[in-house]
C-alpha cells in the first residue's frame, strides 16, 4: 500500500498540465511562409514525420514524468504491505506466530516445500519484531488445533520461540486453522501488551479454514473491569504458496475385494484418484505393487476438480498381503505423500476337504454329499476349496494327512481305529471336523466312538414334525438364537437373516448337557443346532440335523451355502476374514489382542516401533496414535513368551483425503470473516506480515526524474 | 563606389529600374574583363588544314585547291554573328526572396546585363519569359532576336515587368525556344529548376541535343540553400495549394541533404549532357558572377 509523508505536495502533480499546454501551444502556432523549395520540405517531412511525432510524444511523456516524479518525490511516498496501517496504529503488539504444519504444507514448489518456505518466513517475522513485542509460536496440525502443548502466552523469550520454529517439522495431519487462530487469540489475551497480532503462515487451503465460524477474539485481561469486551486481533495470513494455484492429484481411497473373474485368490484393487486442479489430468499412471514387485499398471484420466476410479487386478498369495498403489507423476512440483496408498488384505489359503458320505443315495434329495458338494463347488467358492468325496468304508482306510477339513455326513459310528486317527489329526494337526447327522447315526454308538471329539454327547433324536405330514411346516423347528457375530454368520446382513430364520427342521438330535461345546445356533426350543468345540489344534463343528432334505429343508435354502462354505473355511482356519478397516492418520487405533495374548509391540512400515498406550479396562490391548501413513503390524504374545506377529492385527493408516484438496480459500471471504480489511489481510511474505517499515520510494522517484530530464535534454538537442 | 567593388544585390535593389541596374552590372563586367589577361572573346582566326576523310566537303577551299592542287579545309571560319536567347523562368517559386530581391529580380538583372553585353558586341538577343498566361503554351512573353539598342530597351522593359506566379512551365518554354531559335544559338536559361514534374532537366538536354549552346544560371535564394528557420512554420507552396506544417529545426538536416543531393544531381547530370551550369545564390554580386562565367567560357 502506498502512503505519503507529505501528501500536500501531490498537488504538484497538477503541474503536469504545463508541458501538455506547451505541447498543444506548439502544435497550434505555425507561422505561414510561402516557400519556393517546398518540395524539399515536403520530402524531408515525409521521411521524418513518424519519427518526429514519436519524438514529440516521447518528449511530452518525459516532461510529464519529470514533473510527476518531482512532485511525488516531494510527497515522500513509501510502500507499505497491505493493511499495515491497522497493525501499526496500535504501537507494539503481542504477536502469535501460527505455523501450519498440515500435510498439504509438504507440497513441493521448486526446491522447497511450502512448509520450509513458511518456516523461514516465520523466522524472519520473528526477527523483525520490535524489542517491546512479546511473541509466541505454535504448530497448527491435527484436529485439536495446535499440536504438542498448544500455544503458550506471548513472552520475551525469543530464543525459545526461535528454537521451536527451527525444529518444527510438517506432519501428515490435517489442520484446523480456525481453531488455531481462535486458540492463538486466546493466548494473546494473556499478554499485557495492548496491541494484539496473529501472523499465520499457511497454504490457505480451503478445507483448513471454516468461513462460517466466528472470528478469533482476544478475551479481555483478567484484571479488566467486568463487562469489558473481547477485542479483535490484527490477523495477517502469510500465503506460503504466494497466490499460486496448487494442482494436485492424489490417491484418496483404495478398496481391495475378491474378484471371481480372476480365479482363485484373484483380487481387484479399486483406486480412487482425485484431481484438485482446474485442469484435466490425463494419462496418469497408476501402479499396483505387492511387496517390491509391480504387478499391474493402468492409466486414468481425472476430470478437473473431480475423481476417477481405476480398477487393477492381481492374483495374490495366501496370507496377509500388504501392497501399495502409486501414481507416477511427471512434474517435480506437487504433494508426494498422497501419491500412493498402502493396503493390507487377508487372502485366505486354499482348503482341502474330505467329504465322507455315510449314506450315498441315487436320490439326490436324500444324498447329503450332493448338497455339500454343490455348496463347495469351485464355481461357488472361486476354486478355493478342493473337496473329495468318499464313502464311509473308503474313508476309514484313507490317510487323513493333507486334508484341512473332514466332513462326516450321516456316517454310522466309525470304527475305533479311524476314530483314533481322526482325534489325533484334530488334536495334533489341527484338522477341522464337520459332523452332520442323519438316519444312519446312532447316538449311543457315536458317543462311544467319537465321544471325545463331539462338542457334547448326543442324547436322542427328536422329531418335531414328520416331513410331508399335514401341518408339518408349522410344527417344524426353526432356528431361534443365532450368534450373528460369529464368522459363520457374519456374512448375513439384517436383510439376509430371514433366509436363515425361515428354514424348517423336522428332526434333530438333542444333546446331553455335559461337555464344553459352544452353541452358535439353536432351535426355537433351545436345543443346539450348531455347536463347536476347540480340540487341541483343531475345531469340531456339530450340526444336529442332516445336510440332506431327509430331516430339514435348510439345504435347499440360499442361506445354507454361505454357512457351509464359511464353516469349512473356519474349520480349516482359512476363513475369508473381513478385511481390516483402514484408519486415518491423526486417529487412534485400538489393537485388541487375541484371547490369552497381549499386544507387545507395534511396528510402522519402516520397521520402527510406534509408541502406544494402554487402557486399564483392557490392559492387553494397545491404543496406537497414528502420526504417519503406511502399514502397521502388531506383535503379540502370551505373557513371558517371545512375541510373534499377529497378521489379523495388521492395518493401514491413510491420509486425510481432504488434505489432498489444495483449493484455496476465497481471500475476500476470509478477510471478511476475520474482521474485514481493517484488521485482517493476506500477504505474500514475512516482510508484508511485519509491516514495521515501509520501503521509501522518493529516492527512486528522484532518480527517475533525473533520467527523464536527461532524456528530455538529449531529445531536444537533436 | 569604385568599379572594383562588387555590385551587391542590396545596393542594386536601391538603384532603381532594371535599365539602370542591368547597365551597372554590364559596366561592372566590362571593367572586370579589361583587367583580365584575356582580350576579347571574338578573335577571328582561320587556317587551312589538309583535308582528311570526315571533314565537311563544303568547307573545302577550292581556291587553294586551284593553286596547290591539294584539298585544304578552312577551319574556325566564324559565323557572321552570335544569336542568344534569354529564357527566364517566371514561375511562382521564382518570386521567392525575402532579402534585397527575389530570385526573379536577380535573374532579370543578370539577363538584362547579358543582353547589354551581347548587343554591344553586335550579337542578336531574344527573350523568352517562361510562365503561364501567354499566347503560347508555357511562354508568357517572347521577344525575337535583334541587336538594336531599342530592342534591348524593349527587352529590359519586359524583364522589368515580369512577375513570378503560377506553375513551372519551363519544359514547354524550352521546347518553344528551341523551335524559335531555329539554327544553332546560345540559350541562356535562368531558373531555380524547382519543377515538380522533373521534366526541366530532360528539356535542357533536349536543347543541347539540338546543338544549341546551353548555359543554365540556376538561381537560388540563400534561405532556400541554408534553411535558416527556427519557429514552427506552415510552409505554403508558391505554385499550387500544397502546404505543410513543420518544425524547421527538426527537418533542417534532412532538408539540407535533400537540397544538396538536388544541386549535385542537377550539376552532374547536365554536365554529362555538356550543358554549362552555374548555380548562383541571390546574395552574390551579379557582376562578379557574370564576370566569372564569361571568363570561364572564354577560357574554354
Amino acid at each position: 500500500m502506498l502512503q505519503f509523508a507529505h501528501p500536500a505536495y501531490l498537488w504538484g502533480l497538477l503541474a503536469i498540465a504545463l508541458p501538455i499546454l506547451v505541447h498543444l501551444f506548439n502544435q497550434r502556432r505555425p507561422r505561414p511562409l510561402s516557400f519556393g523549395a517546398i518540395e524539399f520540405v515536403l520530402r524531408s517531412h515525409r521521411q521524418k514525420a513518424r519519427r518526429l511525432r514519436l519524438r514529440q510524444i516521447l518528449l511530452l511523456a518525459l516532461r510529464c514524468l519529470l514533473i510527476a516524479a518531482v512532485a511525488l518525490a516531494l510527497a515522500r511516498p513509501s510502500i507499505k504491505p497491505r493493511g499495515v496501517q491497522a497493525a501499526q496504529s496500535s504501537g507494539p503488539q503481542a504477536t502469535a506466530l501460527v505455523l501450519d504444519a498440515s500435510l498439504s504444507m509438504r507440497y513441493r514448489m521448486g526446491s522447497k516445500t511450502l512448509f520450509e518456505k513458511a518456516r523461514s518466513e516465520a523466522l524472519a517475522a520473528l526477527d523483525r519484531l520490535g524489542p517491546d513485542e512479546p511473541a509466541a509460536a505454535g504448530l497448527c496440525a491435527g484436529p485439536a488445533g495446535f499440536s504438542g502443548g498448544g500455544i503458550g502466552a506471548p513472552s520475551f523469550d525469543r530464543l525459545a520461540v526461535r528454537r521451536m520454529l527451527q525444529s518444527a517439522q510438517p506432519t501428515y495431519l490435517m489442520s484446523d486453522m480456525t481453531s488455531c487462530l481462535a486458540a492463538a487469540a486466546k493466548a494473546l489475551g494473556e499478554s499485557p501488551v495492548a496491541g494484539k497480532r496473529i501472523i499465520a503462515f499457511s497454504d490457505l487451503a480451503a478445507h483448513s479454514i471454516r468461513l462460517d465460524a466466528p472470528p478469533p477474539l482476544v478475551p479481555p485481561p483478567a484484571t479488566a473491569p467486568p463487562g469489558a469486551q473481547a477485542i479483535r486481533p490484527n490477523v495477517v495470513l502469510v500465503d506460503a504458496a504466494r497466490g499460486s494455484e496448487l494442482p494436485n492429484a492424489a490417491v484418496i481411497a483404495t478398496v481391495v475385494r475378491p474378484s471371481a473373474s480372476l480365479g482363485p485368490r484373484g483380487y481387484e484393487v479399486v483406486v480412487t484418484v482425485a484431481n484438485s486442479s482446474g485442469q484435466l489430468v490425463s494419462g496418469l499412471q497408476v501402479s499396483l505393487k505387492v511387496g517390491a514387485h509391480t504387478v499391474a499398471k493402468g492409466f486414468v484420466d481425472v476430470p478437473p476438480r473431480g475423481t476417477a476410479k481405476k480398477t487393477l487386478g492381481a492374483v495374490l498369495p495366501a496370507g496377509v498381503v500388504t501392497g501399495r498403489v502409486e501414481l507416477t507423476r511427471e512434474e517435480a512440483q506437487g504433494l508426494d505423500e498422497d501419491d500412493g496408498q498402502d493396503f493390507v488384505v487377508h487372502v485366505p489359503r486354499d482348503v482341502k476337504a474330505l467329504i465322507v458320505d455315510g449314506a450315498p443315495s441315487s436320490l439326490r434329495s436324500r444324498d447329503e454329499a450332493f448338497f455339500v458338494e454343490a455348496a463347495l463347488a469351485p464355481a461357488r467358492t472361486g476354486g478355493r476349496i478342493h473337496a473329495q468325496t468318499l464313502d464311509a468304508d473308503a474313508a476309514a482306510n484313507a490317510p487323513l494327512d493333507g486334508y484341512d477339513v473332514l466332513l462326516l455326513l450321516n456316517v454310522a459310528a466309525p470304527p475305533k481305529p479311524f476314530a483314533d486317527k481322526l482325534r489325533q489329526a484334530v488334536v495334533q494337526q489341527g484338522l477341522g471336523v464337520f459332523i452332520a447327522l442323519g438316519d444312519h447315526v446312532d447316538p449311543d454308538a457315536y458317543n462311544e466312538v467319537l465321544g471325545e471329539v463331539l462338542p457334547r454327547p448326543l442324547h436322542l433324536i427328536k422329531t418335531a414334525a414328520e416331513p410331508g405330514a399335514q401341518g408339518a411346516e408349522e410344527h417344524a423347528a426353526r432356528f431361534g438364537l443365532i450368534e450373528w457375530a460369529h464368522p459363520l454368520f457374519h456374512v448375513f446382513g439384517p436383510a439376509e437373516r430371514e433366509g436363515l430364520e425361515s428354514a424348517r427342521t423336522f428332526r434333530y438330535a438333542l444333546l446331553k448337557p455335559e461337555g464344553q461345546g459352544h452353541t452358535l445356533a439353536s432351535y426355537d426350543d433351545g436345543a443346539p443346532a450348531l455347536i463347536e468345540k476347540r480340540l487341541g489344534a483343531g475345531r469340531v463343528l456339530l450340526y444336529t440335523s442332516s445336510v440332506s432334505r431327509t430331516w430339514t429343508d435348510w439345504p435347499i435354502r440360499v442361506s445354507f451355502l454361505p454357512v457351509l462354505q464359511q464353516s469349512v473355511s473356519w474349520l480349516a482356519d482359512a476363513l475369508e476374514q473381513r478385511q481390516p478397516a483402514n484408519s486415518m492418520v491423526g486417529e487412534e487405533r485400538t489393537l485388541s489382542a487375541p484371547p490369552g495374548t497381549r499386544v507387545e509391540k507395534v511396528l510402522a512400515s519402516g520397521g520402527e516401533a510406534v509408541p502406544f498406550r494402554r487402557e486399564t479396562a483392557h490392559p492387553d490391548d494397545a491404543i496406537v496414535p497414528l502420526s504417519a501413513p503406511g502399514q502397521y503390524r502388531a506383535l503379540v504374545a502370551p505373557p513371558g513368551v517371545q512375541p510373534r506377529e499377529e497378521p489379523a492385527l495388521a492395518f493401514v493408516a491413510t491420509l486425510d483425503p481432504k488434505e489432498s484438496d489444495l483449493r484455496r480459500v476465497d481471500e475476500g471471504e476470509l478477510k471478511a470473516r476475520l474482521g474485514g480489511a481493517g484488521s485482517a489481510r493476506v500477504a505474500a511474505s514475512a516482510a508484508a506480515a511485519q509491516g514495521v517499515q515501509g520501503t521509501p520510494l522518493w529516492s527512486g522517484l528522484l532518480l527517475l526524474g533525473a533520467l527523464a530530464l536527461l532524456g528530455e535534454g538529449a531529445l531536444t538537442r537533436r | 563606389m569604385t568599379p572594383a567593388q562588387p555590385l551587391l544585390p542590396a545596393l542594386l535593389a536601391r538603384l532603381g529600374p532594371l535599365q539602370v541596374t542591368a547597365r551597372k552590372v554590364m559596366e561592372g563586367v566590362l571593367t572586370g574583363l579589361h583587367k583580365s589577361p584575356h582580350h576579347g572573346q571574338s578573335v577571328e582566326f582561320s587556317e587551312h588544314k589538309e583535308y582528311a576523310p570526315g571533314d565537311e566537303i563544303r568547307h573545302i577551299d577550292w581556291r587553294a585547291f586551284a593553286k596547290l592542287d591539294k584539298y585544304y579545309v578552312k577551319r574556325f571560319e566564324m559565323e557572321t554573328n552570335l544569336r542568344a536567347l534569354l529564357v527566364v523562368d517566371a514561375s511562382g517559386s521564382m518570386a521567392y526572396g525575402r532579402g534585397a530581391m527575389t530570385k526573379l529580380q536577380y535573374a532579370a538583372i543578370c539577363a538584362g546585363a547579358l543582353a547589354y553585353l551581347l548587343s554591344r558586341q553586335g550579337d542578336q538577343v531574344g527573350l523568352c519569359i517562361a510562365g503561364d498566361g501567354g499566347t503560347w503554351e508555357g511562354v508568357r512573353e517572347f521577344l525575337p532576336f535583334a541587336s538594336s539598342p531599342t530592342h534591348v530597351q524593349e527587352l529590359l522593359k519586359i524583364l522589368d515587368g515580369s512577375q513570378g506566379r503560377g506553375a513551372t512551365l519551363l519544359p514547354a518554354a524550352l521546347d518553344f525556344a528551341a523551335e524559335k531559335a531555329g539554327r544553332r544559338a546560345l540559350m541562356i536559361v535562368l531558373t531555380d529548376l524547382f519543377d515538380a514534374t522533373d521534366r526541366s532537366i530532360p528539356a535542357l538536354k533536349m536543347l543541347r541535343s539540338r546543338r544549341h549552346d546551353v548555359l543554365l544560371l540556376q538561381t537560388l535564394d540563400r534561405e532556400e540553400l541554408d534553411f535558416p528557420f527556427d519557429d514552427p512554420t506552415r510552409f505554403l507552396s508558391m505554385e499550387d495549394d500544397r502546404s505543410i506544417e513543420a518544425q524547421p529545426r527538426q527537418i533542417r538536416e534532412s532538408y539540407l541533404a535533400e537540397m544538396r543531393r538536388f544541386l549535385e544531381t542537377t550539376r552532374k547530370e547536365l554536365a554529362r549532357a555538356d550543358v554549362e551550369v552555374e548555380q548562383i545564390a541571390t546574395d552574390a554580386a551579379p557582376d562578379r558572377v557574370l564576370l566569372k562565367l564569361l571568363a570561364r567560357r572564354e577560357a574554354a
